[in-house]
């Protein structure tokens, strides 16, 4: 009779392979996740490639000889346009690059930056000792640029600039504008700004860019890699057919809030006994919210 | 001892040290090329300090890097290990990805963009399949992103001299690496029935896999002397 028995087996049970269409389905996924992956990866080499180039192309700015409290046009729209991937660790490191090629920090100045021969580490700023506007300025910070009015150029700069990557910056984000300290002054641009200030439409416009970024921050608008992102994400609103009811605050009903009062949390009072209670009427109106 | 004097030997000492500091570097990173299978003729690979002094040092002592370069061709020993066997598939494989290579010590107390530019430009020009570039200071994390970017025209490496004053592969602690060829390799991976990414890895970064130049997905024999078991082998694979 023994014999007669299959032996039972103590190894696991082979489970089936699940079925050729569901497999089919898997491969398609992780084809996608793969696709998505991939994507983020070129955007940011590429990002990165730019953002080198661009610092090889500032390297040898200004092209004219223009001084740099009055850049020429073309360098300034240029080097605005350059500069908007950046971050500011990038745009650290365009200055490191200027200073090894003898020039001043700050990419509009045709100046070489300055070079302390004292040797010490440690310089003192400041006019006849007034408190406020006396420092203690490392030399390897001054020697970053020609003057002091090129670092407050420069660094008017670097904090205009996104901290977040390009390639992860929001939709409202990457439409950074960088504004110089000290704008061209030819003829032409301050013609060109008086008209662009005289521009009627210019209040619509920003209005119409200011609704476009709420827009895009209700939506959760978050740049490329969560505007491609795996999870499909959509919000509906509810429709809540019930005509809607002022909240009321009789008699009965605000005593009983103040007997549990010492219950509220944060102003809820969490309930138990009641819970079935509300369950079956009122679930509906509790939430008029869903995912 | 007049001061003047005194000044003077001091230089002369400072020189001394510098030359010899120098000539050490210029010593292993021959070694280096040679080792790498690139022919290089023995006196070039062992000079003396002496003729080193000859070549490179002004009248004061102080070393030269202007003239500190060099190339080497690959021998037909390495053009073998990095050669693509045929197989049925691809009767016509690539050419072994190699070629003339060129070291250059660089004299500058920053290095930056520019020379890196420069050198990958200087490469490209003459045909150079690698280049090693010598320097005495960091270069900056920028400047080094230049090795990527040019990576389908030359491979560009760097060291500092700091890290070639002694050669490491000869220290008694660092077991002997051999660089398998891809076929060497498949023949391994068939053996033991392996995917090359079961095998151990040493990095690219790796000073010693730095020294051999080792490349993504290249293997290494790495053989070690055991008191107990004779020469014992193992196998790296570069990531
Ligand atoms: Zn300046």
């Amino acid at each position: 009779m023994a014999s007669s028995q299959m032996p039972k087996s103590i190894l696991k049970k082979k489970t089936a392979y699940p079925a050729t269409a569901s497999s089919q389905a898997k491969a398609d996924r992780d084809r996608e996740t793969a696709v998505y992956h991939a994507n983020i990866l070129k955007t940011r080499k590429e990002t990165e490639l730019d953002v080198l180039l661009s610092t090889e192309t500032l390297l040898d700015y200004p092209t004219s000889s223009q001084p740099a409290d009055n850049p020429s046009v073309e360098d300034a729209t240029t080097l605005k346009a350059l500069l908007k991937p950046f971050q500011p660790s990038d745009y650290d490191a365009l200055i490191i690059e200027r200073n090894i090629e003898n020039r001043c920090g700050f990419a509009l100045c045709p100046k070489p930056n300055r070079k302390d021969t004292s040797g010490q580490k440690f310089r003192f700023i400041g006019q006849s000792g007034r408190a406020e506007n006396f420092k203690i300025v490392h030399t390897a910070e001054l020697e970053k640029w020609c003057s002091e009015a090129c670092a407050r150029r420069a660094l008017y700069i670097r904090v205009q600039l996104s901290e977040s990557p390009a390639w992860e910056r929001e939709a409202v984000e990457s439409r950074v504008k960088i504004d110089l300290l000290d704008e061209p002054k030819s003829v032409e641009m301050t013609v060109a700004e008086d008209l662009q200030r005289l521009n009627l439409n210019d209040n619509a416009f920003q209005h119409n860019q200011q609704g476009r970024a709420d827009l895009a921050m209700e939506r959760g608008d978050q740049g490329f890699t969560a505007r491609n992102g795996l999870v499909d994400v959509k919000i509906l609103e509810r429709n809540v057919q019930r005509q809607p009811e002022a909240p009321s605050s009789n008699e009965g009903e605000l005593s009983g809030q103040f007997s549990n009062m010492h219950l509220a949390l944060e102003g809820h009072t969490p309930s138990f006994d009641t819970r079935n209670k509300i369950g079956h009427d009122g679930d509906d109106e509790m939430m008029d919210w869903k995912m | 001892m007049s001061a003047d004097e005194d000044r003077r030997v001091k230089q002369l000492e400072a020189g001394n040290r510098e030359a010899a500091r120098m000539w050490r570097a210029w010593r292993t990173i021959h070694q280096m090329v040679q080792d790498r299978g690139y022919t290089l003729a023995e006196e070039e690979v062992n000079m003396s300090l002496r003729e080193f002094k000859d070549k490179h040092c002004s009248n004061d002592g102080h070393v030269s890097k202007a003239n500190m370069k060099f190339s080497a061709h690959p021998s037909d020993d390495m053009m073998r290990k990095y050669s693509t066997p045929p197989t049925l598939r691809e009767p016509n494989p690539p050419a072994p990805d190699i070629g003339p290579i060129w070291c250059e010590f660089l004299e500058a107390d920053n290095v930056g963009i520019k020379h890196l530019r420069t050198f990958a430009q200087y490469l490209s020009a003459n045909n150079f399949h690698t280049g090693i570039l010598i320097t005495s200071v960091n270069i900056t994390p920028s400047a080094l992103k230049i090795i990527p970017a040019v990576a389908n025209e030359t491979r560009i490496e760097t060291f500092n001299e700091q890290d070639l004053l002694v050669n490491i592969t000869h220290h008694e602690l660092v077991p002997k690496h051999v660089l398998l060829s891809k076929e060497e390799k498949s023949a391994l991976l068939e053996r033991y029935r392996l995917k090359d990414t079961q095998l151990p890895r040493i990095q690219m970064t790796d000073p010693v896999a730095r020294y051999m130049g080792l490349r993504r997905g290249q293997v290494v024999k790495i053989i070690r002397k055991s008191e107990t078991a004779g020469r014992y082998a193992s196998y790296r694979l570069c990531v």
